[in-house]
């Protein structure tokens, strides 16, 4: 290697540039602007108030951020649901007044006051519910009428009690203790609030009733059509925002104790600025709890410590409207250039040396024939893309179909075909099990099996997830190719853990060890990555010993050979070091060897280019995905090859009539059977010299 | 202002020739405790608002005659926010002032906060509305009586007994503000006694002087022989004047404020017929010398409690002359 | 309902409206006489021209919040430079100038940067007031000069009988109208509320237009001010902080434009005025306790806003997903 290659090789060793575009499709990267805002309000005052960290200090904030933050929640309930609650403020007032009036006046034990007061907010959601929900009043007008008869309400409540409440101490140590006591050293608000909080996450994350309600504000016209309650899903966010408003107003009532006149007045508007600033948007669609929490915490230490560092009143409106806005537009621009930047830098390429390919010329061992002219086709028009082709014992062909379905071709002439299975996704590779049911890999989807009742049952869709990925690669993105070990184990190859299946292409442009390849053992139902680090591990075929099986790495135009079991467990020996191509599939054939499929050869540009990654980063950003440089899959053709590695054959197509590209190939009782994913057929062709009466099953399991 | 600005001169002057009259120099025994008991204190203001002329003027007297004496004085504005308010007591209750001037907006929201910062050991004055809980000093208007006089002098003016219909109408600022509620206290209690009022009408203007001005309009469209009006603050009262300007009657309008200029200048131009005043720098100089009290005479806070309820005066058009009114510094 | 066509909100407002005036009059001795009624339509005027302004954000797929705060801090910023001898002229221009840049502003956070509308414009209004409090005044109520009395003529003036506040609102009624009718600008305003993607597609320079709406909004909103500051002879700032805006907002939807923009004209503002208008004058004859008057105010509203969904159902085929 030269300099410049060695350097390039531990710059993008050491540099882990894949990251950043992982980072950046994390889901919760939305949350990244609102909780810089929030890290920086914390330093900025944290830095300006002398004890900002102290205790007292975060005790009273904390305390005072439970109440507001059960009422943030609560509208962001309702606003992910996509609607708006203008009354929160109002009814945070008829919570206060209510239990004090229900306190002091009817003189009721604490625990009946707030059953009461949250029964009252409950019903002024309901109003607010049934007549936005059911009878599709608009949302913003309904509660504005709704928040100027509650504050009526409020005031005319105060005006008839507020002396009597005034007069009255109660003594009521329960009753304290929701406004000034602590629980597990939080203040008790903040806990409660705290609770609210995680209760809202999982509900809206992990249950039906919370994918009604983002369902519904995402789109309600389309979640009525699925048959989702909608009217009854809005009505009762609104009875919750209700509830919590008359909670807050509850705990307010008992830290302050006062019937004041101006109480939750503006509030609405400081719910909906933490709200908005924590990310939730308005008319629904996007919020979480964790987003309230940062907008809400950060609004309350912005207003508070404004008011602590005791700024003129005008230079606190100020900075609160200019901190505000700058951070709603820088929100606003990361939003609406996330996806744009995440285009650009999701597609990370890497050093990728690979070894001088072999020529072609009639000396080399992979000298250009044309074997291949003369196969037979079946089902020519009639399947779309079969990836892999396999054979029963009874010589039906089975193969996959872009449409999600496995095809079966009946024997012996296979002009008649029918659905075996439809399974819903692509199917990819295929192996018989010895119980005769048929394991299939499917793109997008795991790892399946289709019984011999023709039952589909998932084996496995995730493996174990590594600590160090930024994405989340427990999911099984794109299985590919399998096969089974003596003792009954599914050895699968997962070809890359950072694109789907329609982008695999652009993981060769990468050409990183994005691959892997996935043990599932049936016995214990359990399933763990066995090899990482792979590029685009495809075929996987056991070899004869039982302890070991060959895998092939397409973009690194490799085969190699892992023992999983025996003495050289744990090992892995590349067999074929350099091929012309790069390898698809990979089976047995009846002599003992091995047939593999090269998908596409190998062509200088690209050969050049994966030792060149800025310039692949620069293609990738800077032009349209059409343009860039893909690796060819044009040409292929198939090679038989011995486990030392000495490469007994090689057929290609040389008119590119038939197979221009392979990806898989049987050979059954002295033919062999050609498929390919861009195909829309699959070639038969005569094996001179061949075991006529091998089939792969037998090879595998014995004669039954 | 001036007046103010006019009383610290002489004071200094008095203070310079006492100075100069003992040219020999004896030490005043007085001076070093009082200096040395103020020096390095923090006293902090907690308003309902800064911005109009109350909190400005008290505000500004305290702060002139404290901060020469090496008293730092610091404001809390909550913009009319109680719980922002609330939030700045329970802060400043952690940071332990010597002292705290708090304004109430009502007279329960901040009870528990001052008893709890008097145990804290600050003391704690209360201005011009008294919470429920009495701390070491309450220096203000006294609210019933304050209506109770508008109500005799509305009488005086307006009871049939005198010449006039007996009709008049209430003007009051928020409802539910204690300030409002007890001056409506004051004068329930004093028309009760006199059934020939008639009160035509009793709106609240949300301290609004636009919503004055429509509900007066209506009340006089309605009432053509109404004869007196009671507002409850001077600068919403702007309104309810200019109503009656308008509408071209001579109807008596009795307001209340702090005697800012603005209340000179609208008795001048007719706006208010009389505008009963609580002097706001009287009131600064009351709290400012309390602190001082406070601070010299080291007792525990909440050991002693006194009430300073602030001398009102009367002013009309003819009695007020240059000085009457006071007016903030940048103030036109 | 026959020849009256569909019964839109607008249609069902105006008919409340007309019920409690033929209600009041009947009942109300002093409700039905030109006085009253002028007296009725002057009390509304500052809030219908303030509803204009807010009408055309609103057609235009927007909203101003920050109306009140806007119209408080620049007419406070011209009176106090009256109060400093500045010459009328100047003292307006340097307002006009204040309020048309808050509104550049506030286009330019919505229009340019995509702030959503509610919330630029809502701290556009706590900035604007900070600032004007930090930087322009002392005190939040700020007094018309002596010097400038004159002035008072546009809050309490007469032409041929009829205050002035509603010539005023009249003349903003009129010209509002003519603008949306007939003039270039006014046509695209609605054509970006009522869909800016196929505005902006079919050539309509849409980010233009909103900046526009919300000068023009500021612009109206000054006016507003004059009238405010010359009725009662001061600017009392503090309203930048109440709801007064809410009720701006009321009579904006209450006469049946669509928050969803692209609907309504001058018409249903007046409407909305006039429904308001009537209901205050009325409850204020009677004397009415202020909570309760707001009560009643509420309750009304509430019915008018479900007769008309009972009458023009929506459901969930046809909304418009956003339309909060």
């Amino acid at each position: 290697m030269s300099y410049s290659d060695t350097f390039a090789y531990w710059r993008y060793r050491l540099v882990p540039d894949h990251m950043l575009g992982e980072l950046l499709s994390k889901r919760w990267i939305d949350n990244a602007i609102p909780l810089l805002v929030l890290i920086f309000v914390v330093s900025l005052f944290g830095s300006l108030i002398p004890d900002f960290f102290g205790s007292a200090n975060v005790t009273n904030l904390s305390r005072q951020w439970g109440e507001f933050g059960l009422i943030v929640l609560g509208l962001m309930i309702v606003m992910v649901a996509g609607g708006i609650d203008l009354s929160v403020g109002s009814t945070f007032a008829l919570g206060n007044i209510v239990a004090l009036t229900l306190l002091n006046v009817a003189e009721l034990p604490m625990p009946v006051v707030v059953a009461a007061t949250l029964a009252v907010g409950a019903t002024v959601g309901l109003v607010n519910g049934v007549l936005v929900g059911f009878l599709r009043l608009r949302a913003f007008l309904t509660t504005l009428v709704t928040l100027i008869i509650v504050r009526a309400i409020v005031d005319m409540l105060l005006l008839k009690y507020s002396v009597r409440i005034a007069a009255a101490f109660p003594d009521s140590d329960a009753w304290y203790y929701l406004g000034e006591g602590f629980l597990l050293g939080i203040p008790f608000s903040a806990f409660a609030a705290g609770v609210v909080a995680i209760v809202a996450h999982l509900v809206l994350s992990r249950s039906r009733m919370g994918w009604h309600v983002l369902a519904t504000g995402g789109s309600r016209r389309s979640a009525h059509n699925v048959g989702i309650p909608v009217r009854r899903v809005i009505c009762s966010t609104y009875v919750i925002s209700g509830m919590l408003a008359a909670l807050a107003g509850v705990l307010f009532a008992s830290r302050l104790g006062g019937a004041g006149a101006d109480t939750g007045i503006g509030l609405e508007i400081a719910a909906l600025t933490g709200a908005v600033l924590g990310g939730n948007s308005l008319g629904g669609g996007r919020g979480s709890a964790a987003k309230a929490l940062i907008g809400s915490i950060s609004v309350m230490i912005i207003v508070n410590s404004l008011l602590r560092l005791g700024v003129t009143s005008g230079a606190n409106s100020l900075l609160l409207g200019i901190l505000l806005l700058a951070a709603v537009a820088i929100d606003v621009r990361w939003l609406k250039n996330l996806n744009k930047v995440l285009s650009k830098v999701y597609v990370s390429p890497a050093f990728a040396a690979l070894p001088k390919a072999p020529g072609t010329d009639p000396s080399s061992p992979y000298a250009i024939n044309d074997k291949l002219g003369g196969v037979e086709l079946i089902g020519l028009g009639e399947i779309d893309g079969p990836e892999d082709v396999i054979l029963d014992a009874d010589d039906n062909i089975y193969a996959g179909n872009r449409t999600g379905d496995i095809i079966r071709f009946f024997a012996p002439d296979y002009t008649r075909h029918e659905v075996y299975a439809h399974v819903g996704g692509r199917p990819l590779g295929m192996a018989f099990a010895k119980d005769g049911s048929l394991l299939v890999c499917i793109g997008g989807m795991g790892l399946y099996r289709v019984t011999q009742e023709r039952d589909i049952e998932k084996l496995t869709d995730e493996t174990n997830r590594s600590w160090v990925s930024i994405i989340d690669d427990s999911r099984l993105r794109l299985a590919d190719d399998l096969d089974i070990a003596p003792d009954g184990r599914v050895f699968f190859s997962e070809a890359t853990v950072r694109y789907e299946m329609h982008e695999w292409p652009v993981d060769g442009l990468e050409s990183r060890g994005n691959g892997r390849i996935v043990c599932y053992d049936p016995s214990s139902r359990t399933t763990r990555t066995v090899l990482k680090n792979l590029k685009f591990p495809n075929g996987i075929c056991m070899t004869h010993d039982g302890e070991s099986f060959l895998f092939a790495e397409t973009w690194a135009c490799t085969v190699s050979r892992y023992w999983f079991a025996g003495a050289k467990k744990g090992t892995v020996e590349t067999i074929l070091p350099e091929l012309p191509g790069y390898p698809d599939n990979i089976n047995r054939a009846s002599d003992g060897t091995f047939w593999l499929a090269l998908v596409g050869i190998r062509t200088p540009s690209l050969d050049l280019a994966l030792k060149m990654p800025g310039f692949r980063r620069r293609m990738a950003r800077r032009i349209a995905p059409d343009e860039w440089l893909y690796p060819n899959i044009n040409t292929g053709c198939v090679v038989r090859f011995t486990e030392t590695g000495e490469v007994l054959d090689v057929m290609w197509d040389r008119a590119g009539d038939n197979h221009p590209m392979i990806t898989s190939m049987r050979e059954h009782k002295g033919h062999l059977y050609i498929g390919g994913i861009l195909n829309n057929r699959i070639g038969k062709l005569k094996l001179d010299g061949a075991d006529e009466s091998w089939t792969g099953p037998e090879s595998y399991w014995g004669k039954p | 202002m001036r007046m103010f600005k006019t009383g610290i001169t002489l004071a200094a002057l008095a203070v310079i020739g006492a100075g100069a009259a003992f040219a020999q120099g004896i030490d005043d025994p007085t001076r070093e405790p009082f200096y040395s008991a103020l020096e390095g204190k923090r006293v902090a203001f907690v308003p309902v608002a800064m911005g109009f002329d109350l909190t400005e003027g008290w505000a500004a007297g305290i702060r002139s005659q404290l901060e020469p004496l090496g008293v730092t004085f610091e404001i809390r504005d909550p913009s009319w926010n109680t719980d922002a308010g609330a939030q700045a007591i329970t802060s400043l209750i952690s940071e332990k002032p010597d002292a705290m001037v708090i304004h109430n907006p009502d007279v329960q929201s901040y009870a528990r906060l001052l008893k709890r910062a008097e145990e804290a050991g600050i003391y704690v004055i209360q201005v011009n509305m008294n919470s429920a809980y009495s701390t070491d000093a309450y220096v203000g208007t006294d609210y019933v009586g304050l209506g109770e006089k508008m109500a005799h002098r509305l009488i005086d003016e307006c009871s049939p007994d005198n010449g006039g219909s007996g009709k008049v109408a209430v003007v009051q600022g928020v409802l539910t503000a204690a300030a409002s509620a007890y001056q409506m206290q004051g004068i329930s209690n004093v028309f009760a006694d006199h059934p020939e009022m008639q009160i035509v009408s009793n709106q609240a203007a949300d301290w609004d002087g636009t919503k004055a001005r429509n509900i007066t309009s209506t009340v006089i469209q309605q009432h053509p022989d109404l004869c007196g009006v009671v507002g409850f603050w001077d600068v919403m009262d702007l309104g309810t004047g200019a109503a009656i300007q308008e509408s071209g009657k001579d109807i008596f309008l009795i307001t209340s404020g702090g005697g800012n200029k603005t209340a000179c200048d609208g008795l001048e131009n007719g706006t208010y017929s009389e505008v009963v005043s609580y002097d706001v720098p009287g009131q600064a100089r009351d709290i400012a010398t309390m602190i001082e009290h406070l601070l010299q005479h080291g007792q525990a806070p909440g050991s002693v409690k006194s009430t300073l309820f602030s001398p009102l005066t009367f002013m009309t058009k003819d009695n007020i002359g240059p000085g009457s009114c006071w007016t903030l510094e940048g103030q036109n | 309902m026959g020849y009256l066509g569909r019964p839109t909100q607008e249609k069902i407002v105006f008919a409340l409206a007309a019920a409690l005036c033929i209600g009041f009059a009947l009942f109300l001795p002093g409700f039905l006489t030109a006085n009253n009624l002028l007296n009725l339509v002057r009390s509304v005027s500052i809030l219908g021209v303030l509803g204009v302004a807010m009408a055309l954000v609103v057609i235009g797929r927007g909203i101003d919040l920050s109306l009140v705060a806007t119209m408080a801090i620049s007419v406070g910023l011209t009176m106090q430079l009256l109060a400093t001898g500045l010459p009328l002229a100047e003292a307006v221009a340097i307002g006009i100038l204040f309020s048309l840049l808050v509104g550049a502003v506030n286009g330019f956070l919505i229009a340019y940067v995509e702030i959503p509308a509610i919330f630029a414009t809502l701290a556009m209004g706590t900035l604007i007031y900070g600032f004007g409090k930090y930087f322009l005044f002392q005190l939040d109520v700020l007094y018309l000069p002596d010097a400038h009395r004159y002035l008072l003529w546009l809050g309490q003036g007469y032409v041929l009988g009829v205050p002035v506040p509603i010539i005023v609102f009249a003349a903003v009624c009129l010209l509002a109208h003519l603008f949306l009718t007939f003039t270039r600008p006014g046509w695209y305003l609605r054509a970006v509320g009522d869909n800016l993607a196929a505005a902006r597609i079919a050539g309509v320079p849409a980010r233009p237009i909103i900046v526009t709406q919300y000068m023009i909004s500021s612009l109206i909103g000054f006016v507003a001010g004059m009238v405010t500051a010359a009725s009662v002879a001061s600017m009392n700032t503090r309203i930048a902080n109440s709801t007064y805006v809410y009720d701006v907002i009321l009579v904006v939807v209450l006469g049946g434009i669509g928050l969803s923009g692209g609907r309504g004209s001058v018409r249903n503002v007046i409407v909305g005025t006039l429904l308001i208008g009537v209901l205050l004058n009325g409850m204020t004859i009677m004397d009415v306790q202020y909570t309760l008057q707001n009560v009643i105010k509420s309750v009304i509203l509430l019915s008018a806003i479900v007769i008309d969904t009972f009458l023009n159902p929506r459901d969930e085929q046809t909304a418009q997903q956003g339309d909060i």
